[in-house]
């Protein structure tokens, strides 16, 4: 109603209200941040009415032959040497963008293979390289158990830390200018050190609060996320507070607990107690059924654990991300995500499954290949033919190998991003008029600290 | 008609200016020379041509829409909501199609690729290995010091066997096989208390076998045999190759997998390394003939500890599995290797220890202790192929090497 008020137009006095609200939730960094135009919504209320054309419409077009691709960037990986998978991921990516769909019309991902590549041989070179060799150096001058491994081991755990930070920052940021809706780009305009630092630091006091510390962590790396990101010359706002992510974190924190005490005495219960010291080793032995069905009970029991956990986390998981959605706006706009804990779970297991499928893919195939020539081989002899037939077939078998990890990558990929997007929409209206191209960030290369550390699965 | 119905057919498409966010709607036709594009505010219709055209993501053949952009106007974007559209526009710039795009991309890897492959079939069929050059050119001392850090860490908490007389029997063999082999290199045993049936070349020169390899050993000459195999290893330099190739393939890998990892790929590696040991071991084994044969050491107690080591394998896995063992084992087949120390020439042989001196390296790490790991002591009697009646076995913690008859290279047992 607040919105109804104002209207369309780009009215200079709205930007009263709009910094009175500012002022009343103390947003001072980002009436700092650079603006050319001010917001002429109140960002708290939510806006009922527009004209139609400025509501956003989120929606998701399946992509079709996604099977299809798979099968291509498999054999176009293997043709390759796996270097195609650079490209590969970049088509991918094109597919799934095109598949969200705002007011019908597609994210626009315009990266390309070349900056993929570029991105990750820089890191190689620069990061992974000389930590392997420095590692290897010192490991060949001062022997392998030396003080000197260990205390550069020691210092490369917070490096690589703060390298994650930094490169989940820096991936955020190479995605959102790679993707343009309707001709205008995305963006992540703040420092990626501030992230790496907050990530790092608030890392360190997970142990510490035993935990407690998650929920105000995540809420604070998603604020920086989100007051950095920016639509054309437009920035999101985001005003979740911790707090009420506390209700669900306990439950889940005792209820972990609760698994913890429950798997442990289960076993102990069951667990003929002498068979764990040294002595009574010799004694288990003896009754082979009786270790065999601890050791079941023990796989049982540790699956159950694991997979409640999952579900609980998962929950909890949605509920963060619904509460984080519905905390971040855009131009008076506010996004609301609707996923549940059993969604997330249903996506991951059949995830997990097409993973399994694609490793038993790849091993099948090692298998074929590598197999006929070991029977073939004839024993006995020093015939070199059958020597260098062996070596063909199992360098063949591990470029197959290679070349199928991530088999079913477009799949999964599509499957979590439908998941949510179809449980995510944009309440209220904005004023598409009034969003300008912003200024472009000057990227050559993408996400080789993320590809290196392997962050995460697009 | 005829020909093409649709061939002047109007679309339906948004335009975006680059500008805003907004979008107008359009009127798309596919002209001679490019998109014509017709919007309500203009009377001239754009024209983007078509190899100025890109598109958001790849033409399949299962496209409904298409975004469009084009160099001819940078910033804007088209966006045709058909499907046909898209199919005729892909025969008017095929550039665009996911085939066109793939090719484009995967082809001059594909040529790298098969210029890799052609180096690596060369470096295989000339023997050539850039791991060996880069081990060669290691400093002495630099090998000196990987190999005593490698045995260090092999070795670890146990202890190394340092009894004064069978240091000195251990001394007198490995100088007879150093020399045998023509080459300046000196040799180093260390025998490591420890109940693993093994030997290593190590960097540097270096050699580790152990006690129980001593314990299970029937006659000087096997451990003569073994030790002319490490020995092998050593003078071309296995280990050091060995652990340049280890960093060189991780990072290949690592570097293929774009650096996400993989447990596959790793098993992968492990493997294509494997196959490089098996002809590293022929080598081993052909350098092993000949410094016994230079030494005057028969060559069958070197066979006669690997048919004690078949049978092992045998009661291990069993013959149905073999040939899968045999695949990825690090070692060439068993078999193979008798053979082979059978076809060898007959020449004049002298036991490569003195009785005495055999004695003595078997007493090296000193008496066994009870309840140390000689726990196949008892099946090592019964099918060890033993001629001669009565003889204990060395190892056994009654008699720790007091009355033993020294083996003699025993003839008619294998020639």
């Amino acid at each position: 109603m607040f919105l109804g008020e104002h209207g369309l137009g780009n009215d200079p006095c709205n930007g009263l209200s709009f910094h009175f609200t500012i002022d009343r939730l103390n947003w001072a960094p980002i009436v700092r941040s650079k603006r050319s135009t001010m917001l002429d919504q109140d960002l708290t209320t939510p806006p009922k009415s527009m004209a139609e054309r400025s509501a956003l419409h989120m929606s998701w077009l399946q992509p079709p032959g996604l099977l299809a691709l798979s099968a291509t960037n498999f054999i176009l990986r293997f043709l390759t040497l796996g270097i195609y998978s650079f490209w590969g991921k970049t088509e991918v990516r094109k597919r799934i963008w095109s598949a969200i769909r705002i007011e019908g019309e597609p994210l626009h991902y315009t990266g390309t293979g070349k900056e993929l590549f570029l991105g990750f041989l820089v890191i190689f070179g620069l990061i992974l390289l000389p930590i392997t060799l420095t590692t290897f150096g010192l490991a060949m001058y001062f022997g392998p158990e030396s003080p000197a491994n260990t205390i550069f081991s020691l210092l490369m755990y917070p490096v690589i830390f703060i390298l994650i930070g930094i490169g989940t920052y820096r991936a955020q940021r190479y995605r959102l200018t790679r993707t343009h809706w309707r001709g205008i780009r995305g963006g992540l305009v703040g420092s990626d050190l501030q992230y790496a630092w907050t990530y790092f630091w608030s890392a360190l006091l997970l142990p510490a609060t035993l935990g407690w510390i998650a929920p105000w962590r995540s809420t604070e790396l998603q604020k920086i996320l989100t007051r950095d990101m920016r639509f054309g010359d437009r920035a999101f706002t985001f005003t979740a507070k911790p707090g009420p992510l506390y209700g669900s974190f306990s439950v889940l924190w005792f209820a972990t607990l609760f698994i913890v005490i429950a798997a442990i005495s289960v076993l102990g219960f069951n667990a003929d107690l002498p068979t764990f010291d040294p002595e009574g080793m010799a004694e288990g032995e003896k009754d082979p059924v009786k270790a065999i069905k601890f050791v079941a009970l023990l796989y049982a029991v540790l699956m159950l654990a694991f997979f409640s956990y999952y579900v609980l986390s998962a929950w909890y998981r949605s509920k963060a991300i619904n509460h984080f959605a519905a905390h971040t706006h855009f131009e008076g706009a506010t996004f609301k995500s609707t996923v549940t804990g059993i969604g997330l779970v249903r996506v991951a297991v059949g995830n997990f499954l097409l993973n399994v499928l694609g490793w038993s893919i790849g091993l099948a195939l090692f298998a074929i290949l590598v197999t006929p020539v070991a029977m073939l081989a004839p024993d006995g002899t020093f015939a070199s033919g059958a020597e260098g037939l062996k070596f063909a077939a199992i360098t063949v078998g591990v470029l197959v190998l290679v070349a199928s990890s991530g088999l079913f990558a477009p799949v999964i990929q599509s499957r979590t991003m439908r998941y949510l997007v179809q449980n995510l929409s944009i309440d209220g209206t904005v004023p598409l008029g009034d969003i300008a191209q912003g200024e472009a960030q000057k990227l050559t290369r993408g996400e080789g600290l993320a590809q290196a550390f392997d962050i995460d699965g697009f | 008609m005829v020909s093409d119905p649709g061939a002047n057919a109007n679309f339906y498409g948004r335009y975006s200016d680059g500008k805003t966010a907004a979008a107008t709607d359009a009127e798309l036709k596919l002209g001679s020379k490019g998109i014509e594009i017709k919007l309500p505010s203009q009377i001239m219709p754009l024209v983007w041509p078509y190899e100025s055209l890109s598109t958001a993501e790849p033409i399949s053949e299962y496209a409904i829409d298409a975004l469009l952009s084009s160099t001819a106007a940078p910033g804007a974007t088209l966006f045709a909501t058909e499907g046909t559209f898209a199919r005729r526009l892909a025969g008017k710039a095929p550039q665009l199609t996911a085939k066109a795009q793939r090719w484009k991309h995967a082809r001059p890897w594909i040529a790298a690729s098969a210029l890799v492959c052609v180096i690596g079939l060369a470096i295989s069929i000339f023997d050539l290995s850039p791991s060996h050059a880069i081990a060669t050119l290691l400093p002495d001392k630099a090998r000196a010091k990987l190999g005593s850090h490698v045995i260090a860490s092999m070795t670890g908490e146990r202890r190394v066997c340092d009894d004064a007389r069978g240091l000195a029997a251990l001394k007198r063999l490995t100088e007879k096989l150093s020399k045998a082999s023509g080459s300046p290199a000196s040799f180093q045993v260390t025998v490591v208390d420890w109940g693993l049936l093994n030997a290593f070349a190590v960097p540097g020169e270096r050699i580790i076998t152990t006690r129980k390899l001593i314990a299970k050993a029937e006659g000087p000459d096997e451990v003569a045999g073994v030790l002319a195999h490490e020995i092998g290893h050593g003078l071309e330099m296995h280990p050091e190759t060995g652990i340049v190739r280890a960093i060189g393939l991780s990072a290949a890998i690592e570097l293929m997998l774009g650096g996400s990892g993989g447990t596959l790929a790793n098993i992968g590696a492990a493997l294509a390394q494997l196959s490089y040991s098996r002809d590293a071991e022929r080598e081993a084994d052909d350098h092993a003939l000949r410094l016994m044969k230079n030494a005057g050491i028969a060559p069958q107690g070197f066979a006669a500890f690997f048919k004690r080591m078949k049978k092992e394998e045998i009661d291990f896995g069993g013959d149905g599995t073999r040939k899968a063992i045999d695949m990825v084992s690090t070692h060439p087949n068993t078999d193979e290797r008798i053979a082979k120390i059978d076809r060898q020439v007959a020449y004049p042989t002298k036991p490569s220890l003195s009785d005495e001196d055999w004695k003595a390296l078997q007493g090296i790490c000193g008496p066994a202790k009870p309840g140390s790991d000689e726990d196949s002591d008892g099946q090592d009697d019964a099918t060890a192929p033993d001629p001669t009646p009565g003889r204990k076995d060395p190892s056994k913690k009654d008699a720790p090497g007091k009355d033993n008859k020294p083996v003699k290279p025993k003839p008619g047992r294998d020639i």
